[in-house]
């Protein structure tokens, strides 16, 4: 309770632009939502952007928060920062030619950077749909219920509790 | 990962499944779940946080200085819209006291000027008017005088030079003014 009485005193220093109370979500979520990103989309680079962006938003947001949850309401944002990445990637790829088309679609491992260390898991994580990637690191990273994700996804509570069984379940059998 | 805001997962999937389908579910979850604890991803770079930090501050002025931009934008058409406001009403007040002054009656065009009509020593203010004025007074006299059989001759001479008198008064610009 306590903790909760801090974040909400934390967050209305945000809403008065205290520069200092940002300072303390970005300590408190960027591990979290650095997590996030990464899994997601196995870059550092990107995840680091992709971070930036988040707290980018928070800051022009946070007047938009009307109290709840305030961990859907920040992963909501990173869900959808995310999304608009998806989006403009594929608008990218559009751009491409044919050739260099199949050469991306031929390659299914993930591009490694030189001062990246890609773990067992990120290869496996790979091989899962976008969707339920989300879904599972959405669940992990944010720590939110089933009930606040299927409202995040606005999705019923059953289909998101069998698409993330079903992604777990397949992610063992991967790990395995 | 902390699992204290968690629900009761059993409980959840006993609302979908039988229980022991539930049972197992659940155990796939927690399993699943174990990997990823037991494969951190990497924490973001301390400069990375110590960047967004400082970008963070850098817009917090920003948007006040926006405010503040917009705000003055506010009061400078708010200004605006007063002054012309003040400046229609002044003028409003103007014409509204203008109509007020103004006599109810007729306006007549005036044969003798203002400063002659208004003027309280004729006899300086018009000199002409003085002059016509003693021949009329001097006609009057003659008259009289014929009227009471004091004159004493040549009547016809005198009718007559009375007469011419009063054709040239009437030729004259006496009477325009």
């Amino acid at each position: 309770m306590a903790k909760n009485d801090d974040l909400a005193q934390i967050i209305i220093g945000c809403k008065n632009r205290d520069s200092k109370c940002f300072s303390q979500i970005v300590d408190m979520y960027a591990s979290r939502c650095y997590g996030y990103f990464y899994r997601l989309t196995g870059n550092n680079d990107l995840s680091d952007e992709l971070l930036s962006e988040l707290f980018v938003k928070l800051v022009e947001k946070i007047g938009s928060y009307k109290g709840g949850s305030f961990e859907g309401w920040l992963f909501k944002i990173a869900s959808n920062i995310f999304h608009d990445y998806l989006r403009g990637k594929q608008r990218r790829k559009k751009m491409l030619d044919v050739q260099k088309k199949q050469i991306e679609s031929q390659s299914t491992e993930p591009k490694q950077s030189d001062n990246e260390q890609i773990d067992k898991l990120q290869i496996r994580l790979r091989k899962l749909d976008t969707d339920t990637r989300e879904l599972i690191m959405l669940r992990f990273y944010s720590q939110l219920s089933f009930k606040e994700i299927a409202v995040i996804r606005s999705e019923p509570i059953g289909t998101t509790l069998a698409k993330l069984h079903r992604g777990l379940k397949k992610l063992r059998e991967l790990m395995k | 990962m902390n699992d204290g805001n968690r629900e009761n997962l059993k409980e959840l999937f006993e609302k979908f499944l039988d229980a022991e389908q539930a049972e197992s579910c659940v155990e796939d979850v927690q399993k699943a779940e174990q990997i990823l604890r037991e494969h951190p991803a990497p924490e973001p770079d301390d400069m990375l946080i110590a960047n967004i930090k400082a970008e963070i501050a850098m817009r917090l002025p920003a948007g006040r200085t926006r405010r503040t931009g917009v705000f003055k934008q506010i009061a400078y058409k708010v200004v605006s819209v007063a002054a012309a406001v003040i400046f229609l009403t002044a003028i409003g007040l103007r014409l509204f006291d203008k109509r007020g002054v103004e006599p109810n009656g007729e306006q007549y065009a005036s044969i003798i000027s203002t400063a002659i009509w208004e003027s309280d020593d004729i006899a300086a203010a018009d000199a002409n008017l003085v002059i016509f004025t003693a021949e009329i007074e001097q006609i009057e006299d003659e008259v009289l005088i014929l009227q009471l059989g004091d004159y004493d001759g040549n009547g016809d001479s005198s009718i007559t030079e009375l007469e011419m008198e009063l054709i040239e008064i009437n030729n004259s610009d006496f009477w325009k003014g």
